[in-house]
């Protein structure tokens, strides 16, 4: 850093009237021409900043971050070849413990993987169905991404009232199938239970799906629980001053790196594979994907807030179009226990970024080779551009933008 | 001697004024009232013993020709002083104590409700929950790591605590309860206030430890940027006041409280010393989310929890400092309280209303910081170093333009 | 379609950062401190509270002892290898095969319940599992009972066949033991009648068809579609590869 030329954190003005932030801009902030030991420091695996087992070591000269590297494997449970022993059925549950935080995505990704294996059109309703499940483990996800960030924070507020929210999440997510996290909802050719089948104590004809209204009640409470968590971040000048313009990133870097996700967006990347190649009936639903283009720490951020918003609005859609097909509509496919022998390939948008799956199967009930494509394990290999020249407090709030999972790293 | 009944030797000096004993340490007729206290409990103790003695051997006894009586002894006005002197020292320490352990207890209570949860739940609505850590910091292992500079490890621990300790005792509660009463009370209160962070810089470096070197670094950083304002503030007040003595800067503020002259400098004199007691979000040198534990990282167990406690003793203090300069101290506007407690007549003077006033304050104070701690994020330290220098500084001096102006106006 | 609050911030994004805006914040966090003192907060009092689980909350599984026929479904399906059938005797004193859970492998993806023919296998809202010793955690037949069972808890397993619902009629639904059958290649059988034994539901009877060169009679098992569970045993069991389960979709 002693070398670098000086520059002024970069100028509200000029970003406010759509100026790309660069790298200079952004990075320097001490004119120091000392000469200075570096020194490296190991961010865990176990240290309060790392939401997981992994390490970041950092090379820090004084306060500035001038080198960083991302140390994962901790949590490797063999999860691809574990799975080539199971049948398909069994792999379900499995795909479960991939992202903990979102694992409706994962599950949902295997099974689009087998139906496109097998060749088989899901019903709508099971595609809206879906969708609400997939939109419902982005929510909650983003909210546990907002409730870490708030600790990284050192603000426990923000942290108490996501989870606060999360919860009411949770408990859609129990009612549809039983469990919070590990949810083990979709199976290859449907989902395991229809939403009008919930809570049998009520008629269950289409007007009386508790779990459908109480999905919209949930949706229109947390629009404004939301306004409320991001008016405590978003006008509050100790939060901004520490997002805006730490951890950029150009557009190029992002591309090159194979950022995804609300990150890539963050640089002005407009790309969602649920718009641009939407999958299930992502197509028939009207949202908007968020872009900016500034691409640091608070860029990251928006995208995320947007997108929730955005999943409540997707989430009112998909009810209106479940409650038009009916009760009678077929949830659940009877396919063949055996995928036929061949590869294929299937993607999704997961809440971190597109996750993929490659199936390679042989035509018997187990897979021959299922590889699993995390965006994670991409993201974090980031670490370098992202905390280059920035200071040691700010590398827990940048890395907590990538919102590391290391149960889909590691696999 | 007539002595007949433990009553008689408890009750022995009653009828004397204590302020006009042999080498009684606050000065002839300068009340004290915890020194009464510890004096009264002293001559229950004291007394209860001589009558004892006297019971078991009646008389004096003689050795080499003196008559030694000890029950005499026990309980003479002389031997009085210097017994009481040593309960006046834990009276002291446990009011403070315990201040700090409610004002902990609230926080936890405060911040618990302000995020939608309950906080501590143990035993008195939670209060029992101090205890509980207590003991169990006290059960821990004593463990520290085979490299650090064994010296300097446990000095800079012991002073940091003991400095905390120390100013937080010297915080006087009212007019009566104090331990020294110097003209220049607050400068050495701040003196030996901004002596912990010099520690905190030592035992960063002894533990052999990054995150507690970069740790003990910005505190030294913080303690550089935040001196400067407060004391400034302090000076205003004192100038506002005619002098630096903490009764006469209370007195001073007997209608009107320096809140509303200074109101520029009680905002930043709350956030500057809610930065000197290193409290969120000013907490950088113990960052958790960077930093581990910061300057603390190797301390574990019992010295955890008393650093724990400095650190509440410190935030005490900071309370204690607010309500001093811009809160009236221990009075209430248009009621003397010192009167209040004597028109309670001989035997109640000692009800401690404006001790209660005072340590309400500090807690509402306390509460301030609450607020503050529940709604911002942690400062970075670049920011932190530009508020210090270029928001709270010109402030502070702002704000002694404003009194000056007062001052010379005539209005003070 | 609009993004509300990218529009609103994207535009004041940068107002006054830099200033000490910490006020408004903080007004908000007093304003549910002031609601959370008057009101009760959000949270719950564990131990002495509980949360409301809907009926098809995963917890343990649960077993109906005397609905279950001991086809082994469960224990097949069973992602965790934790289930296992074990000898037990019931009312009568007639030893039968019944499940018994390791609760400490168990993963609670209630594959058990669902793939259970007869719906003895039910999840259950019980989740307070923590003991002492691992063997505590081992769950025998009769330890699995539990007496509130209601319908929700019978997970079903009703699946639209993949032929109909391209047919247009998508609403028919079935029940998943009742679509697949075994399906017999005579020319293999060897008339062991293994597969009569094994079969939990005696679905299967011999039929017997001419006699072979050594005077024995040739059995082949006859499979009765009404009674019959898809549980796969008499595949299984088959010496000789003979049975073969004929997917229907």
């Amino acid at each position: 850093m002693t070398d670098e030329k000086i520059t002024q954190i970069p100028d509200a003005q000029a970003i406010a009237e759509g100026a790309e932030v660069t790298k200079e801009m952004a990075a320097a902030y001490t004119g120091s021409t000392m000469d200075t030991d570096k020194m490296w420091i190991i961010m865990g695996p176990q240290h309060p900043f790392s939401h997981g087992l992994w390490t970041l070591k950092i090379c820090a000269d004084g306060e500035i971050v001038t080198d960083a590297d991302p140390i994962v494997g901790y949590l490797h449970r063999g999860w691809e070849k574990e799975v080539e022993n199971r049948t398909y059925t069994k792999i379900i549950p499995m795909a479960d413990r991939l992202c903990y935080a979102a694992s409706m995505t994962y599950t949902h990704l295997f099974c689009m993987t087998c139906e496109k294996a097998l060749g088989i059109d899901v019903p709508e309703k099971t595609k809206y169905i879906r969708i609400v499940a997939d939109e419902i483990n982005r929510l909650q996800s983003h909210l546990m991404w907002l409730a870490s960030v708030g600790t990284d924070f050192g603000n426990y507020t923000v942290f108490l009232w996501s989870t606060r929210e999360r919860e009411y999440w949770m408990d859609m997510n129990v009612r549809l199938c039983g469990a919070r996290l590990t949810t083990n909802y979709p199976r290859i050719g449907g989902v395991r239970n229809d939403v009008f089948d919930i809570d049998c104590d009520l008629p269950n004809d289409e007007d009386h799906s508790r779990f459908l209204r109480d999905l919209v009640r949930c949706c229109d409470h947390f629009d404004k629980a939301l306004w409320e968590i991001v008016g405590l971040v978003d006008n509050n000048s100790t939060f901004m001053s520490r997002m805006l313009g730490t951890g950029i990133i150009t557009r190029e870097q992002c591309a090159n790196l194979g950022i995804t996700g609300p990150a890539a967006r963050g640089t002005g990347i407009d790309f969602d594979i649920r718009r641009d190649n939407p999958y299930d009936n992502y197509d028939q639903v009207d949202f908007d994907v968020p872009v900016i283009n500034s691409g640091d720490s608070y860029a990251r951020y928006m995208v995320r807030v947007e997108e929730m918003f955005q999943c409540t609005k997707i989430i009112r859609q998909c009810v209106q179009k479940i409650k038009a097909l009916g009760r009678s509509a077929p949830y659940r496919l009877k396919v063949p226990s055996k995928i036929p022998a061949g590869r294929t390939f299937c993607t999704l948008e997961d809440p971190r970024g597109e996750s993929m799956m490659y199936l390679h199967s042989d035509g018997t009930d187990h897979p021959y080779r299922l590889k699993v494509r995390s965006p994670i394990f991409v993201n974090v290999s980031a670490s370098k551009p992202l905390l280059e020249g920035c200071r040691i407090a700010d590398v827990p709030i940048i890395m907590a933008m990538i919102d590391m999972c290391l149960g889909e790293t590691d696999r | 001697m007539a002595y007949r009944s433990i009553i008689d030797y408890v009750t022995a000096n009653w009828g004397m004024d204590y302020t006009t004993y042999t080498g009684y340490p606050f000065g002839a007729g300068v009340e004290n009232l915890p020194y009464l206290i510890s004096l009264r409990i002293w001559e229950c103790i004291g007394g209860a013993i001589a009558w004892l003695l006297d019971l078991l051997f009646p008389g004096a006894v003689t050795i080499d020709g003196y008559d030694i009586d000890v029950s005499a002894w026990l309980i003479d006005p002389y031997t009085c002083v210097i017994f009481a002197l040593v309960i006046f020292m834990i009276v002291i320490f446990a009011v403070a104590f315990i201040a700090v352990l409610i004002s902990l207890w609230e926080e936890r209570k405060v911040l618990g409700r302000a995020m939608d949860r309950r906080g501590t739940m143990i035993g008195m609505w939670g209060f029992v929950q101090c205890v509980a850590d207590g003991l169990k910091t006290f059960m821990k292992d004593n463990v520290h790591s085979t490299r650090i500079d064994k010296m300097t490890y446990w000095w800079t621990a012991a002073l940091v605590i003991g400095t905390s300790v120390l100013i937080d005792c010297m915080v006087p509660l009212s007019g009566r309860w104090f331990v020294v009463n110097y003209d220049a009370g607050l400068i050495i209160i701040m003196g030996l206030y901004a002596l912990a962070p010099f520690f905190i810089l030592v035992s960063g470096w002894a533990q052999n430890n990054k995150y507690s070197l970069i740790g003990g670094i910005r505190a030294a950083e913080m303690m550089i940027s935040y001196e400067v304002p407060m004391l400034i503030i302090i000076v205003t007040a004192a100038l506002l006041a005619g002098s630096l003595n903490i009764g006469d800067i209370v007195a001073a503020q007997q209608d009107v409280w320096f809140v509303i002259p200074m109101c520029v400098g009680f905002v930043t004199f709350l956030i500057c010393s809610t930065a000197e007691a290193e409290r969120a979000p000013f907490d950088l040198a113990e960052a958790e989310s960077e930093l581990v534990e910061g300057w603390q990282t190797e301390y574990g167990g019992m010295k955890w929890g008393l650093i724990m406690l400095a650190d509440y003793m410190r935030g005490a203090v900071s309370c204690g400092m607010i309500v001093i300069l811009f809160f009236g101290g221990w009075q209430l506007p248009f009621i003397d309280l010192m009167q209040v407690c004597k028109d309670l007549g001989p035997n109640f003077f000692w009800v401690p209303i404006p001790e209660v006033v005072f340590l309400l304050k500090a807690w509402f104070a306390f509460f301030l910081m609450i607020m503050i701690r529940c709604g911002v994020a942690r400062v970075r330290t670049d920011s932190i170093l530009n508020l210090g220098w270029k928001v709270f500084m010109p402030l502070s001096v702002v704000n002694l333009l404003i009194v000056l102006a007062l001052k010379v106006g005539g209005i003070y | 379609m609009t993004m509300e609050y990218l529009e609103k911030y994207r535009d004041g994004r940068h107002k006054n950062w830099k200033d000490l805006w910490i006020v408004g914040p903080i007004f908000r966090t007093f304003k549910l401190l002031v609601k959370t003192t008057i009101h009760r907060p959000v949270t719950v009092l564990y131990p002495y509270e509980a949360l409301w689980n809907p009926d098809n909350y995963r917890g343990r599984p649960a077993l109906d002892f005397n609905k279950c026929i001991g086809c082994g479904m469960c224990a097949k399906m069973c992602v965790c290898n934790s289930i296992i059938l074990v000898d037990t005797p019931d009312d009568e004193g007639k030893t039968v095969s019944r499940p018994q859970i390791n609760i400490g492998r168990c993963s609670f993806c209630g594959y058990c319940a669902e793939y259970c023919p007869v719906d003895a296998m039910t999840v259950s809202p019980i989740v307070e599992l923590a003991e002492f010793t691992r063997s505590d955690l081992i769950y025998g037949p009769r330890r699995l009972a539990y007496e509130h069972t209601t319908e929700g808890m019978k997970v079903k397993n009703e699946v639209t066949l993949l032929s109909d619902y391209l047919n247009g009629k998508g609403e028919i639904r079935h029940h998943f033991a009742s679509i697949d059958r075994p399906e017999l290649e005579s020319a293999k059988c060897i008339s062991c009648q293994k597969c009569k034994k094994v079969c939990p539901v005696d679905a299967i009877v011999m039929e017997e068809h001419g006699k072979n060169a050594k005077g024995r009679p040739i059995l082949w098992p006859i499979i009765n579609n009404e009674t019959c569970v898809t549980c796969e045993n008499c595949i299984e069991a088959c010496p000789k590869d003979a049975l073969h389960l004929k997917e229907v979709c």
